[in-house]
Protein backbone atom coordinates (compact mmCIF):
# COMPACT_ATOMS: atom_id res chain seq x y z
CA UNK A 1 0.00 0.00 0.00
CA UNK A 2 1.02 3.43 -0.21
CA UNK A 3 2.53 5.15 2.16
CA UNK A 4 1.52 8.92 2.67
CA UNK A 5 2.92 11.38 5.27
CA UNK A 6 0.11 14.34 5.05
CA UNK A 7 1.26 16.05 2.20
CA UNK A 8 3.84 13.24 1.13
CA UNK A 9 3.40 10.27 -0.79
CA UNK A 10 5.84 7.11 -1.39
CA UNK A 11 6.02 4.05 -2.96
CA UNK A 12 5.35 0.38 -1.82
CA UNK A 13 8.83 -0.51 -1.30
CA UNK A 14 10.52 3.14 -0.36
CA UNK A 15 12.55 3.25 2.81
CA UNK A 16 12.40 6.53 5.16
CA UNK A 17 14.93 7.91 6.86
CA UNK A 18 13.33 9.86 9.37
CA UNK A 19 15.97 12.28 11.48
CA UNK A 20 15.68 13.29 14.92
CA UNK A 21 15.62 16.17 15.55
CA UNK A 22 15.52 17.64 19.43
CA UNK A 23 14.24 20.88 20.28
CA UNK A 24 15.55 20.00 24.15
CA UNK A 25 17.94 21.24 26.62
CA UNK A 26 18.70 17.32 27.96
CA UNK A 27 17.95 14.74 25.22
CA UNK A 28 20.26 11.65 26.06
CA UNK A 29 22.02 11.66 22.60
CA UNK A 30 23.03 15.29 21.95
CA UNK A 31 22.50 16.52 24.85
CA UNK A 32 21.09 19.99 23.92
CA UNK A 33 23.19 20.52 20.87
CA UNK A 34 19.68 21.42 18.71
CA UNK A 35 18.09 23.70 21.57
CA UNK A 36 18.35 26.57 20.52
CA UNK A 37 15.95 26.84 17.64
CA UNK A 38 18.56 28.11 15.22
CA UNK A 39 20.60 25.42 15.99
CA UNK A 40 17.63 23.24 15.46
CA UNK A 41 16.86 24.77 11.72
CA UNK A 42 20.63 23.79 10.87
CA UNK A 43 20.06 20.40 11.84
CA UNK A 44 17.21 19.84 9.90
CA UNK A 45 19.22 21.61 6.82
CA UNK A 46 21.97 18.88 7.27
CA UNK A 47 20.11 16.50 7.82
CA UNK A 48 17.98 17.58 4.57
CA UNK A 49 20.86 17.64 2.70
CA UNK A 50 22.16 14.12 3.87
CA UNK A 51 19.19 12.70 2.20
CA UNK A 52 16.70 12.52 4.91
CA UNK A 53 13.25 12.08 3.59
CA UNK A 54 11.49 13.02 7.06
CA UNK A 55 12.60 15.29 10.16
CA UNK A 56 11.25 13.93 13.57
CA UNK A 57 10.81 17.13 15.76
CA UNK A 58 10.60 16.62 19.86
CA UNK A 59 10.26 19.16 22.25
CA UNK A 60 9.79 16.73 25.40
CA UNK A 61 12.88 14.44 25.74
CA UNK A 62 11.60 10.77 26.28
CA UNK A 63 13.41 10.19 29.84
CA UNK A 64 12.33 11.20 33.20
CA UNK A 65 13.23 15.09 33.92
CA UNK A 66 12.18 18.50 34.42
CA UNK A 67 8.25 18.47 33.85
CA UNK A 68 7.39 20.44 30.41
CA UNK A 69 4.13 22.23 30.36
CA UNK A 70 2.09 22.40 27.07
CA UNK A 71 2.83 26.00 26.68
CA UNK A 72 6.03 24.95 26.61
CA UNK A 73 6.40 22.42 24.64
CA UNK A 74 4.24 24.33 22.03
CA UNK A 75 6.87 27.31 22.39
CA UNK A 76 9.13 25.03 21.67
CA UNK A 77 8.40 23.35 18.85
CA UNK A 78 5.22 25.31 16.69
CA UNK A 79 7.51 28.03 15.43
CA UNK A 80 10.27 25.27 14.49
CA UNK A 81 7.56 23.82 12.06
CA UNK A 82 6.53 26.74 10.66
CA UNK A 83 10.02 27.70 9.10
CA UNK A 84 11.08 24.35 8.33
CA UNK A 85 7.79 24.06 6.35
CA UNK A 86 8.84 26.87 4.70
CA UNK A 87 11.92 26.37 3.68
CA UNK A 88 11.72 22.49 2.71
CA UNK A 89 8.35 22.07 0.85
CA UNK A 90 9.54 18.90 -0.14
CA UNK A 91 9.85 17.17 3.33
CA UNK A 92 7.80 15.28 5.39
CA UNK A 93 7.53 17.32 9.07
CA UNK A 94 7.26 14.41 12.14
CA UNK A 95 6.50 15.72 15.30
CA UNK A 96 7.14 13.84 18.57
CA UNK A 97 4.38 14.44 20.78
CA UNK A 98 1.83 12.41 23.03
CA UNK A 99 -0.25 15.58 23.43
CA UNK A 100 -3.77 16.46 21.03
CA UNK A 101 -3.34 20.10 21.40
CA UNK A 102 0.29 20.21 20.84
CA UNK A 103 -0.02 18.31 17.64
CA UNK A 104 -3.51 20.46 16.63
CA UNK A 105 -0.73 23.39 16.73
CA UNK A 106 1.83 21.66 14.96
CA UNK A 107 -0.67 20.36 12.69
CA UNK A 108 -1.57 23.83 11.80
CA UNK A 109 1.80 25.15 11.44
CA UNK A 110 2.49 22.50 8.68
CA UNK A 111 2.95 18.90 10.53
CA UNK A 112 2.36 15.94 8.35
CA UNK A 113 3.14 13.13 10.85
CA UNK A 114 2.06 13.08 14.73
CA UNK A 115 4.62 10.48 16.52
CA UNK A 116 2.87 9.23 19.67
CA UNK A 117 5.83 7.44 20.92
CA UNK A 118 3.58 7.37 24.33
CA UNK A 119 1.20 4.70 22.83
CA UNK A 120 -2.23 6.58 22.82
CA UNK A 121 -1.49 8.19 26.25
CA UNK A 122 -3.84 11.42 24.98
CA UNK A 123 -6.68 9.10 23.34
CA UNK A 124 -7.96 12.61 21.12
CA UNK A 125 -4.43 12.81 19.21
CA UNK A 126 -5.95 10.25 16.63
CA UNK A 127 -8.81 12.89 16.31
CA UNK A 128 -6.63 15.68 15.78
CA UNK A 129 -4.71 13.77 12.76
CA UNK A 130 -7.97 12.47 10.97
CA UNK A 131 -8.53 16.24 11.50
CA UNK A 132 -5.60 17.41 9.77
CA UNK A 133 -5.61 14.38 7.37
CA UNK A 134 -1.89 13.46 9.07
CA UNK A 135 -0.46 10.75 9.66
CA UNK A 136 -0.09 8.70 13.13
CA UNK A 137 3.13 6.57 14.54
CA UNK A 138 1.37 4.19 16.92
CA UNK A 139 3.58 2.48 19.34
CA UNK A 140 3.59 -0.29 21.32
CA UNK A 141 4.88 1.07 25.22
CA UNK A 142 3.29 -1.62 27.48
CA UNK A 143 0.64 1.20 28.95
CA UNK A 144 3.14 3.23 30.58
CA UNK A 145 2.71 6.82 31.72
CA UNK A 146 5.06 8.85 28.73
CA UNK A 147 8.42 9.76 30.30
CA UNK A 148 8.55 7.12 32.54
CA UNK A 149 11.11 4.44 32.78
CA UNK A 150 10.46 0.16 32.11
CA UNK A 151 10.45 -1.26 36.10
CA UNK A 152 10.48 -5.14 36.16
CA UNK A 153 7.66 -4.81 33.40
CA UNK A 154 6.99 -8.88 32.11
CA UNK A 155 5.03 -9.98 28.99
CA UNK A 156 3.74 -13.36 28.15
CA UNK A 157 5.22 -12.59 24.36
CA UNK A 158 6.55 -9.06 24.13
CA UNK A 159 6.10 -9.44 20.44
CA UNK A 160 2.54 -10.43 21.07
CA UNK A 161 1.95 -7.59 23.06
CA UNK A 162 3.74 -5.32 20.61
CA UNK A 163 1.46 -6.42 18.10
CA UNK A 164 -2.20 -6.70 19.42
CA UNK A 165 -1.44 -2.84 21.25
CA UNK A 166 -0.50 -0.93 17.91
CA UNK A 167 -2.50 -2.83 15.87
CA UNK A 168 -5.53 -1.68 18.06
CA UNK A 169 -4.07 1.73 17.95
CA UNK A 170 -3.97 2.09 14.09
CA UNK A 171 -7.47 0.91 14.11
CA UNK A 172 -8.49 3.20 16.90
CA UNK A 173 -6.88 5.71 14.46
CA UNK A 174 -8.89 4.32 11.08
CA UNK A 175 -11.95 4.55 13.15
CA UNK A 176 -11.30 8.05 14.02
CA UNK A 177 -11.12 9.05 10.48
CA UNK A 178 -6.81 9.17 10.02
CA UNK A 179 -6.58 7.33 6.47
CA UNK A 180 -5.40 3.82 6.24
CA UNK A 181 -2.26 4.90 4.08
CA UNK A 182 -1.49 7.35 7.05
CA UNK A 183 -0.60 4.85 9.83
CA UNK A 184 2.20 3.27 10.90
CA UNK A 185 3.45 1.32 14.00
CA UNK A 186 6.05 1.07 15.93
CA UNK A 187 7.51 -1.75 18.24
CA UNK A 188 9.06 1.06 20.12
CA UNK A 189 12.63 -0.55 21.50
CA UNK A 190 13.33 0.32 25.28
CA UNK A 191 9.71 2.04 25.90
CA UNK A 192 8.01 -0.47 28.71
CA UNK A 193 11.01 -2.59 27.61
CA UNK A 194 13.93 -4.62 28.76
CA UNK A 195 16.96 -5.17 26.56
CA UNK A 196 15.67 -8.83 26.52
CA UNK A 197 12.70 -7.62 24.77
CA UNK A 198 13.80 -5.20 22.64
CA UNK A 199 16.07 -7.93 21.52
CA UNK A 200 13.10 -9.93 21.06
CA UNK A 201 11.25 -7.43 19.37
CA UNK A 202 14.28 -7.11 16.59
CA UNK A 203 14.51 -10.78 16.42
CA UNK A 204 10.90 -11.26 15.23
CA UNK A 205 10.38 -7.70 13.65
CA UNK A 206 8.91 -9.44 10.40
CA UNK A 207 6.03 -10.67 12.66
CA UNK A 208 5.08 -7.01 13.05
CA UNK A 209 5.73 -5.87 9.08
CA UNK A 210 3.18 -9.39 8.54
CA UNK A 211 0.89 -7.33 9.95
CA UNK A 212 0.23 -5.32 6.59
CA UNK A 213 1.06 -2.00 8.33
CA UNK A 214 4.24 0.12 7.62
CA UNK A 215 6.93 -0.21 10.29
CA UNK A 216 9.19 1.96 12.27
CA UNK A 217 11.42 1.43 14.09
CA UNK A 218 13.65 3.57 16.57
CA UNK A 219 16.59 1.97 17.44
CA UNK A 220 19.06 4.85 17.45
CA UNK A 221 22.22 4.64 20.22
CA UNK A 222 19.55 3.08 22.68
CA UNK A 223 19.78 1.42 25.87
CA UNK A 224 19.14 -2.04 24.59
CA UNK A 225 21.95 -1.51 22.17
CA UNK A 226 24.42 -0.15 24.78
CA UNK A 227 23.70 -2.91 27.51
CA UNK A 228 23.96 -5.52 24.40
CA UNK A 229 27.84 -4.31 24.02
CA UNK A 230 28.61 -2.54 27.04
CA UNK A 231 29.31 0.94 25.31
CA UNK A 232 27.74 4.47 26.22
CA UNK A 233 26.27 6.90 24.56
CA UNK A 234 28.56 7.98 21.75
CA UNK A 235 29.86 4.45 20.90
CA UNK A 236 26.53 2.40 19.70
CA UNK A 237 26.67 3.71 16.02
CA UNK A 238 27.65 0.23 14.90
CA UNK A 239 25.55 -1.88 17.44
CA UNK A 240 22.42 0.30 15.78
CA UNK A 241 23.45 -0.18 12.20
CA UNK A 242 23.47 -4.00 13.03
CA UNK A 243 19.67 -3.54 14.62
CA UNK A 244 18.92 -1.91 11.69
CA UNK A 245 19.77 -4.29 9.32
CA UNK A 246 18.14 -6.61 10.82
CA UNK A 247 14.80 -4.93 10.45
CA UNK A 248 15.40 -4.07 7.16
CA UNK A 249 15.63 -7.57 5.93
CA UNK A 250 12.65 -8.28 7.80
CA UNK A 251 10.89 -5.49 6.10
CA UNK A 252 10.98 -2.36 8.14
CA UNK A 253 9.73 0.55 5.98
CA UNK A 254 11.10 4.03 8.55
CA UNK A 255 14.15 4.44 10.36
CA UNK A 256 14.03 7.17 13.21
CA UNK A 257 18.00 7.88 13.34
CA UNK A 258 20.98 10.54 14.61
CA UNK A 259 22.93 9.20 12.00
CA UNK A 260 21.22 10.10 8.46
CA UNK A 261 24.05 8.58 5.59
CA UNK A 262 24.92 5.43 7.62
CA UNK A 263 21.69 4.39 7.90
CA UNK A 264 20.85 5.21 4.73
CA UNK A 265 23.76 3.13 3.70
CA UNK A 266 23.29 0.36 6.06
CA UNK A 267 18.97 0.02 4.78
CA UNK A 268 19.63 0.43 1.35
CA UNK A 269 22.02 -2.15 1.22
CA UNK A 270 19.70 -4.80 3.16
CA UNK A 271 16.98 -3.93 1.26
CA UNK A 272 18.99 -4.84 -2.20
CA UNK A 273 20.47 -8.15 -0.64
CA UNK A 274 16.33 -8.62 0.15
CA UNK A 275 15.74 -8.09 -3.64
CA UNK A 276 13.58 -5.13 -2.83
CA UNK A 277 16.20 -2.65 -4.53
CA UNK A 278 18.57 -2.83 -7.34
CA UNK A 279 21.98 -1.73 -7.00
CA UNK A 280 22.62 1.88 -7.72
CA UNK A 281 24.95 0.82 -10.98
CA UNK A 282 26.31 -2.65 -11.54
CA UNK A 283 28.91 -3.80 -14.04
CA UNK A 284 31.06 -6.02 -12.57
CA UNK A 285 31.29 -8.97 -14.65
CA UNK A 286 28.78 -8.23 -17.07
CA UNK A 287 31.00 -5.68 -19.37
CA UNK B 1 13.18 -8.82 -54.83
CA UNK B 2 12.87 -6.96 -51.39
CA UNK B 3 16.36 -5.22 -51.86
CA UNK B 4 20.01 -5.32 -50.18
CA UNK B 5 20.07 -7.21 -46.58
CA UNK B 6 20.48 -4.96 -43.23
CA UNK B 7 23.34 -5.81 -41.09
CA UNK B 8 23.95 -4.49 -37.61
CA UNK B 9 26.58 -5.83 -34.84
CA UNK B 10 26.08 -5.00 -31.25
CA UNK B 11 28.43 -6.36 -28.54
CA UNK B 12 27.10 -9.31 -26.29
CA UNK B 13 26.93 -7.05 -23.08
CA UNK B 14 25.20 -8.97 -20.27
CA UNK B 15 23.98 -5.04 -18.53
CA UNK B 16 21.58 -4.48 -21.67
CA UNK B 17 19.71 -7.50 -19.94
CA UNK B 18 17.14 -6.02 -17.70
CA UNK B 19 17.47 -8.45 -15.40
CA UNK B 20 20.80 -6.47 -14.25
CA UNK B 21 19.55 -2.80 -14.01
CA UNK B 22 20.62 -0.77 -11.84
CA UNK B 23 19.02 2.57 -10.57
CA UNK B 24 21.68 4.22 -12.91
CA UNK B 25 22.42 2.91 -16.48
CA UNK B 26 26.25 2.16 -16.92
CA UNK B 27 25.84 1.03 -20.38
CA UNK B 28 23.02 3.95 -21.16
CA UNK B 29 25.17 5.30 -24.30
CA UNK B 30 26.00 1.85 -25.71
CA UNK B 31 21.92 0.81 -25.20
CA UNK B 32 20.98 4.27 -27.28
CA UNK B 33 23.30 3.16 -29.91
CA UNK B 34 22.11 -0.22 -30.09
CA UNK B 35 18.62 0.64 -29.92
CA UNK B 36 19.24 3.15 -33.04
CA UNK B 37 21.05 0.33 -35.24
CA UNK B 38 18.22 -2.27 -34.49
CA UNK B 39 15.63 -0.16 -35.10
CA UNK B 40 17.16 0.49 -38.36
CA UNK B 41 16.79 -3.85 -38.98
CA UNK B 42 13.64 -4.66 -41.12
CA UNK B 43 10.56 -6.77 -38.72
CA UNK B 44 11.93 -10.54 -39.56
CA UNK B 45 15.93 -10.56 -38.46
CA UNK B 46 18.03 -13.22 -38.15
CA UNK B 47 20.17 -13.53 -35.10
CA UNK B 48 23.81 -14.60 -35.73
CA UNK B 49 25.50 -15.20 -32.19
CA UNK B 50 26.49 -17.23 -29.71
CA UNK B 51 24.47 -18.40 -26.87
CA UNK B 52 24.53 -15.46 -24.44
CA UNK B 53 24.99 -13.01 -27.55
CA UNK B 54 21.18 -14.34 -28.64
CA UNK B 55 19.90 -13.57 -25.44
CA UNK B 56 20.83 -9.91 -25.55
CA UNK B 57 19.62 -9.92 -29.57
CA UNK B 58 16.54 -11.04 -28.11
CA UNK B 59 15.85 -8.40 -25.56
CA UNK B 60 17.64 -5.65 -27.79
CA UNK B 61 14.77 -7.18 -30.39
CA UNK B 62 11.87 -7.04 -28.05
CA UNK B 63 12.67 -3.54 -27.00
CA UNK B 64 13.11 -1.45 -30.39
CA UNK B 65 10.07 -1.20 -33.05
CA UNK B 66 11.33 -1.76 -36.36
CA UNK B 67 9.25 -1.54 -40.56
CA UNK B 68 10.07 -3.12 -43.64
CA UNK B 69 10.27 -6.03 -44.92
CA UNK B 70 14.41 -5.95 -46.17
CA UNK B 71 15.74 -9.45 -45.19
CA UNK B 72 17.81 -8.22 -42.21
CA UNK B 73 20.44 -9.89 -39.68
CA UNK B 74 21.76 -8.63 -35.77
CA UNK B 75 25.31 -9.97 -35.57
CA UNK B 76 26.29 -10.28 -31.85
CA UNK B 77 29.59 -9.88 -31.16
CA UNK B 78 32.80 -8.07 -29.78
CA UNK B 79 36.48 -6.93 -29.58
CA UNK B 80 38.93 -8.07 -26.73
CA UNK B 81 37.97 -7.77 -23.06
CA UNK B 82 41.87 -7.91 -21.97
CA UNK B 83 42.17 -4.08 -23.03
CA UNK B 84 43.63 -2.26 -19.99
CA UNK B 85 44.80 -3.16 -16.25
CA UNK B 86 40.92 -3.10 -15.06
CA UNK B 87 39.39 -5.07 -17.99
CA UNK B 88 37.91 -8.26 -17.39
CA UNK B 89 40.49 -10.47 -18.59
CA UNK B 90 43.82 -7.82 -17.07
CA UNK B 91 45.96 -6.36 -20.05
CA UNK B 92 47.00 -8.03 -22.80
CA UNK B 93 49.22 -5.83 -25.13
CA UNK B 94 48.24 -8.03 -28.57
CA UNK B 95 44.49 -6.44 -27.54
CA UNK B 96 44.69 -3.12 -28.95
CA UNK B 97 46.49 -4.72 -32.12
CA UNK B 98 43.85 -7.45 -32.50
CA UNK B 99 40.88 -4.98 -32.01
CA UNK B 100 42.56 -1.86 -34.75
CA UNK B 101 42.59 -4.88 -37.25
CA UNK B 102 39.40 -5.96 -36.92
CA UNK B 103 37.70 -3.24 -36.94
CA UNK B 104 39.28 -1.54 -39.59
CA UNK B 105 38.33 -4.92 -41.49
CA UNK B 106 34.24 -4.61 -40.26
CA UNK B 107 34.65 -0.79 -41.57
CA UNK B 108 35.93 -2.17 -44.78
CA UNK B 109 32.46 -4.99 -44.70
CA UNK B 110 34.70 -7.91 -43.73
CA UNK B 111 33.94 -10.27 -41.05
CA UNK B 112 37.26 -12.41 -40.89
CA UNK B 113 38.20 -12.98 -37.55
CA UNK B 114 41.28 -14.71 -36.35
CA UNK B 115 39.00 -17.01 -33.94
CA UNK B 116 42.24 -18.56 -32.21
CA UNK B 117 43.53 -15.55 -30.77
CA UNK B 118 40.46 -14.06 -30.77
CA UNK B 119 40.01 -16.87 -27.75
CA UNK B 120 42.89 -15.90 -26.20
CA UNK B 121 41.92 -12.03 -26.15
CA UNK B 122 38.27 -12.69 -24.77
CA UNK B 123 37.07 -11.44 -27.72
CA UNK B 124 33.26 -12.56 -28.67
CA UNK B 125 33.64 -13.37 -32.16
CA UNK B 126 31.52 -16.17 -32.78
CA UNK B 127 28.69 -13.88 -34.70
CA UNK B 128 31.22 -12.29 -36.67
CA UNK B 129 32.40 -16.48 -38.05
CA UNK B 130 28.68 -17.18 -38.78
CA UNK B 131 28.22 -13.66 -40.38
CA UNK B 132 31.65 -14.40 -42.37
CA UNK B 133 29.85 -17.97 -43.97
CA UNK B 134 25.95 -16.10 -44.49
CA UNK B 135 27.11 -12.68 -45.80
CA UNK B 136 28.33 -10.77 -48.32
CA UNK B 137 28.79 -8.01 -50.92
CA UNK B 138 28.91 -5.80 -47.49
CA UNK B 139 29.04 -1.94 -47.14
CA UNK B 140 29.31 0.07 -44.37
CA UNK B 141 26.33 1.94 -43.83
CA UNK B 142 26.64 3.78 -40.42
CA UNK B 143 29.10 3.42 -36.73
CA UNK B 144 26.94 3.86 -34.04
CA UNK B 145 29.43 2.79 -31.35
CA UNK B 146 33.29 2.32 -31.19
CA UNK B 147 34.30 2.41 -27.37
CA UNK B 148 35.83 0.16 -24.74
CA UNK B 149 34.45 2.05 -21.61
CA UNK B 150 35.63 -1.09 -19.50
CA UNK B 151 38.52 -2.40 -21.07
CA UNK B 152 36.49 -4.05 -23.76
CA UNK B 153 36.24 -3.31 -27.01
CA UNK B 154 32.28 -2.37 -28.19
CA UNK B 155 31.13 -1.78 -31.59
CA UNK B 156 28.01 -0.73 -32.82
CA UNK B 157 28.17 -0.52 -36.86
CA UNK B 158 25.37 -0.82 -39.74
CA UNK B 159 26.06 -2.63 -43.41
CA UNK B 160 24.47 -3.21 -46.59
CA UNK B 161 24.96 -6.61 -48.12
CA UNK B 162 24.49 -8.39 -51.21
CA UNK B 163 23.76 -11.47 -49.75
Amino acid sequence: MTLRLGRHSFADDATLVMAIVNRTPDSFYDRGATWAEDKAFERVATVVAQGAEVVDIGGIKAAPGEEVGEAEERSRVVDLVARVREAFPGLAISVDTWRASVGDAVCAAGADVLNDAWGGADPELVDVAAAHDVAVVCTHTGGVTPRTRPYRIEYDDVVRAAIDDTVAYAERAVAAGVARESVVIDPAHDFGKNTFHSLEVTRRLGEMVATGWPVLVSLSNKDFVGETLDLPVGQRLTGTLAATAVCALAGARIYRVHEVVETRQTVDMVWSIAGRRPPRRAIRGLQ
Amino acid sequence: MTGPARVALVPGVLALLPEHAGLDDPVAALRAACHAAVGWLGRDVTVLADPQGARVAAHLLGAVGREGDAPSYLVVANGSARRSEKAPGHLDGRAAGFDAALGAGLRAGSFEVDADLAAELWASVEGLVLAGRELGGCRLAGVDYDDDPFGVQYWVMRWTCES
